[in-house]
């Protein structure tokens, strides 16, 4: 919205020096203040046009987003959204709060960093008389966000080794005896607790809240295997698709495409996947409203839409009342369905609220030591 | 041209335009960087918190002595690299000297990410190198380093060379030649000029190419997460993990202070250190 304001002056500034009736150096001194301006901050946003910015992690999200979701609300609400794939990392949101200048109005955030947020107070508390609770998989509509689409974190493997006999659980995952070969996991740890515990023996319903030193003895075990943590999915994807790593610790929306990449050369299973949603989120003081941004999370939850995410994406729907209408080619790939959720692992976005830091922290120190 | 026809600026205009440049240092340096220094001494508490943790967690210290390490390691071998290649530049023939600078600046041109990707094409397991390795009948981890702190350092190294040759190239060309010609003519060998008179008359060149390109290498960033494996941890790393991730401002802000003390320190002992070599030569 600020960016519209400036730019609506840019013209005006230009037209006006075009015509003659400013001279040069009131041209640049307009061009200075305006640049001032915009680094003030989005404090004149709110008069300008309807504009919401939806923040996403970058990459083929955005276009996916456009497709699904954000393509048809504009045309439809006469509203001019942009896509920002800069990534809403807790301290990024927590930036955008405390700077007085939130340029963000909907984030697809972590739905356990936005309530450690929101708890502080940075965050809006999603409002359920406009976002149909109903519209969601049961236990996922937080009092900070609301699920938006489901994600898994499975076992991918290189087929041409363990084709005939492949993994079906993290205790596979670990055995580098029978599974021999390198390993891959995630730099950012979400997953990777859960995995480790599950390889150690904890069952499944006794897992949170994560005995976090017990999870971290069992990953340094595993260390000396781990070719790499990997930091961003299209790495993980590298890894897999060249056979640096046999085994890998992978989004499954990622896992599908090596699978597809390497016409089935790597393939991945559900068998224990850890299952997690993104959810919605609006920083307090969004420059279009609340109830602008609410409008757009439910509109995000009609199932045609969610589907179309998932075709787009390859994301688990959201909403339950989408899964019926999947269609069979993306069933396998809809990894919130009933028939999918049987063979995984819920995650406890709360453990993640309240232990996730410090855990990081834990993590992040085990691997670089 | 209107510019030539323009009057000198007034005295008021002289004192604007010599005001600007300190004003624009403290919007864009010294606040910030107060916020920063304020942030780790206020976040989450008041006090000295943030020091003390950095300085009890031996988690934090390994990533100090880690970058350190890492840095000095790369440092040591970037300078006499790029030595030879500011040599080669300097004084070498005209062919020479052309497919030095070519060699020196494509490089530079091109971003760290890509360079970084570069080479992790070249060294990882199954890569060039590996296939470089056996097509000799080497062992393949004798020139692929795979994702390991050995890469980091190759990659730095790259990165760093056309920074640490700028400024031993400028004190090489400033050497007056006919120095050289008088102690050819005096009877030194070639090896021995080299080694009595040039080396000695470029040192200045040395010291600034061993400071700028190890507080060069204490901010690397790309380098270390992407060849690393995610397990090669610096400071920078260490600072985004800290403001991004877990948003502990304060920590990573105290972090970022550290790093500061860091560059002032080498540019401190980089000052002393030619300064004695100054008192001993004269």
């Amino acid at each position: 919205m600020n960016r519209n304001l400036t730019d609506d002056c840019l013209d005006l500034l230009q037209s006006q020096h075009a015509a003659g009736r400013i001279d040069r150096r009131t041209f640049l001194v307009g061009l200075a203040l305006l640049g001032g301006a915009s680094a003030i901050g989005g404090r004149f946003a709110q008069a300008a046009d309807k504009q919401l910015v939806v923040t996403n992690w970058g990459g083929d999200a955005v276009d996916a987003f456009q497709k699904a979701l954000t393509g048809t609300y504009a045309s439809e609400r006469a509203v001019d959204v942009k896509i920002n794939g800069s990534g809403p990392t807790k301290g990024a949101m927590k930036a955008q709060f405390e700077s007085g200048a939130v340029s963000w109005d909907v984030c697809d955030a972590d739905p356990g960093a936005t309530k450690s947020l929101g708890e502080l107070g940075m965050i809006e508390p999603i409002d359920y008389g406009v976002v149909d609770r109903d519209q969601v998989q049961p236990g996922f509509a937080y009092e900070f966000s609301v699920a938006n689409y489901f994600l898994s974190y499975v076992i991918a493997y290189d087929a041409k080794k363990f084709g005939d006999n492949p993994p079906t659980s993290w205790a596979d995952f670990w055995d580098v005896e029978k599974f021999p070969g390198k390993r891959s996991l995630y730099k950012w740890m979400s997953g990777c607790m859960e995995a480790a515990l599950l390889a150690d023996g904890v069952p499944a319903d006794k897992l949170y809240p994560l005995d976090e030193d017990r999870a971290i003895r069992k990953l340094e075990a595993l260390k000396p295997h781990v070719l790499s943590y990997w930091d961003s999915g299209a790495e993980s994807q590298q890894l897999m698709r060249d056979g640096e790593v046999s085994m890998a610790l992978m989004w499954h929306t990622r896992a599908n495409l090596v699978e597809q990449d390497t016409g089935g050369d790597v393939r991945w299973t559900y068998a224990q996947g850890i299952l997690a949603p993104s959810g919605w989120a609006v920083i307090k003081g969004n420059p279009s409203g609340r109830a602008a941004a609410m409008d757009f999370i439910s509109y995000c939850q009609d199932p045609q839409r969610q589907i179309e995410l998932l075709r787009a994406l390859g994301c688990g729907a959201a909403n339950p009342k989408a899964h019926d209408l999947v269609p069979a080619d993306l069933k396998p790939l809809d990894c919130s369905s009933a028939e999918n959720v049987a063979r995984q692992v819920l995650m406890d976005m709360d453990w993640y609220a309240a232990r996730s830091d410090k855990a990081l922290d834990k993590y992040l120190a085990m691997i670089a030591s | 041209m209107a510019i030539i026809s323009k009057p000198p600026l007034s005295p008021i205009g002289m004192q604007i335009m010599l005001w600007a440049l300190p004003a624009l240092l403290v919007l864009a340096y010294v606040l910030p960087f107060a916020g920063v220094a304020l942030r780790s001494v206020t976040r989450p508490a008041p006090g000295l918190e943030n020091y003390v943790r950095i300085v009890a967690s031996p988690d934090l210290r390994m990533i100090l002595y880690r970058t350190v390490l890492i840095c000095g390691v790369s440092t040591i071998l970037t300078v006499p690299l790029a030595y030879i290649l500011a040599y080669y530049w300097v004084m070498g023939r005209a062919v020479t000297s052309r497919l030095m600078e070519i060699c020196i600046f494509l490089p530079f041109w091109i971003s760290v990410l890509v360079r970084a990707f570069g080479w992790m094409v070249i060294l990882r397991n199954n890569g060039l190198a590996s296939d470089l390795a056996t097509f000799l009948g080497l062992p393949a981890e004798m020139l692929a380093t795979g994702r390991s702190a050995n890469s980091v350092v190759i990659g730095m190294v790259h990165f760093m060379v056309p920074f640490a040759v700028l400024p031993m190239a400028s004190v090489m060309r400033k050497i007056d030649h006919r120095v050289l010609l008088a102690a050819n003519g005096l009877g030194a060998a070639a090896p021995y000029v080299f080694w009595r008179v040039f080396l000695p008359m470029s040192a200045p060149g040395i010291y600034s190419a061993l400071s700028v390109s190890f507080i060069l290498s204490l901010g690397f960033f790309v380098t270390p997460m992407v060849l690393g494996g995610g397990r090669v941890t610096m400071i920078a790393e260490a600072v985004f993990v800290q403001m991004f991730q877990t948003a502990n401002w304060g920590l990573g802000s105290a972090l970022g202070i550290i790093l500061m003390l860091f560059v002032l320190a080498v540019l401190w002992l980089v000052r002393s250190v030619v300064k004695l070599d100054q008192s001993v030569s004269r």
